[in-house]
């Protein structure tokens, strides 16, 4: 189990890192429908596999003077009040009802993705062969 | 409106999506940033980790007092996790970006539909 659940983090990562999209997006689907975890308890993990996550990004960005801590603390204000708001709501609804909203913000996702990716294939060809506009 | 005022607005908007859903924010923060702040991509993804700390941070407490947490579970994850990354970050560097996107965009819809209907 611990293997398997150690790989699913491995292909979570890989994906993510690929894609350049967080973490949360891939590993609770994964936790949900391969290892058989509840909803609610898939969002705290993926909330708890975050943190680390960002602190290392946080540390290797700042070196390279990319993190602008003013901004991110007037953000953070915001995000800790919205935080604190919807991850006490949430856990009154059903998870049947927690995963159709999950699944719903990925299709979302899913949908801009295949859109923004359609886009700069067409610009990629568009610079490849001007003469064809 | 007042920058402050925008960038709080910004964040609360990405804070109740990440409770919500257990998700980082960092698809709200980073386009919001950009768009609304001025902010350039790069200083964007940067400063959205930094929010994403405290957020993710409170969040999981909340989850962890409704006996929504296993954190076992999380450290293998984050353990896989944090490999993974650095070899996906490396992958990348190698293969078509959009081709690549539009396959993972088709993937997680298909993931979420399930997720919807079964």
């Amino acid at each position: 189990m611990v293997i398997t659940i150690i790989l699913i983090g491995l292909m979570a990562g890989i994906l993510s890192g690929m894609m350049g999209v967080g973490g949360g997006l891939i590993l609770i689907p994964a936790m949900v429908l391969l290892l058989g975890i509840g909803q609610h308890a898939a969002q705290g993990i993926s909330l708890l596999v975050i943190v680390p996550t960002a602190l290392a990004g946080v540390w290797r960005l700042n070196k390279e003077k990319l993190v602008d801590f003013k901004i991110a603390f007037q953000l953070a204000i915001g995000a800790v009040i919205g935080a604190l708001i919807s991850a006490n709501l949430i856990q009154s609804l059903s998870s049947a009802t927690l995963k159709t909203v999950f699944g719903l913000f990925i299709i979302a996702v899913g949908i801009r993705t295949v859109l923004t990716a359609r886009q700069s294939k067409l610009k990629v060809r568009a610079r490849e062969h001007p003469d064809q506009d | 409106m007042l920058t402050k005022t925008k960038l709080l607005t910004i964040g609360f908007i990405a804070g109740l999506l990440s409770g919500l859903l257990g998700v980082g924010g960092g698809i709200i923060l980073v386009p919001a940033m950009t768009e609304y702040a001025g902010i350039t991509q790069h200083t964007a993804h940067a400063t959205s980790l930094a929010v994403i700390i405290p957020t993710a941070l409170v969040s999981s407490v909340i989850y962890g007092m409704n006996g929504n947490l296993e954190p076992l579970t999380a450290i293998y994850l984050a353990i896989g996790s944090s490999v993974g990354a650095i070899v996906g970050a490396k992958i990348m560097k190698r293969l078509s970006p959009s081709q690549l996107k539009y396959s993972f965009g088709i993937l997680i819809i298909i993931v979420g539909l399930r997720m919807v209907f079964a």
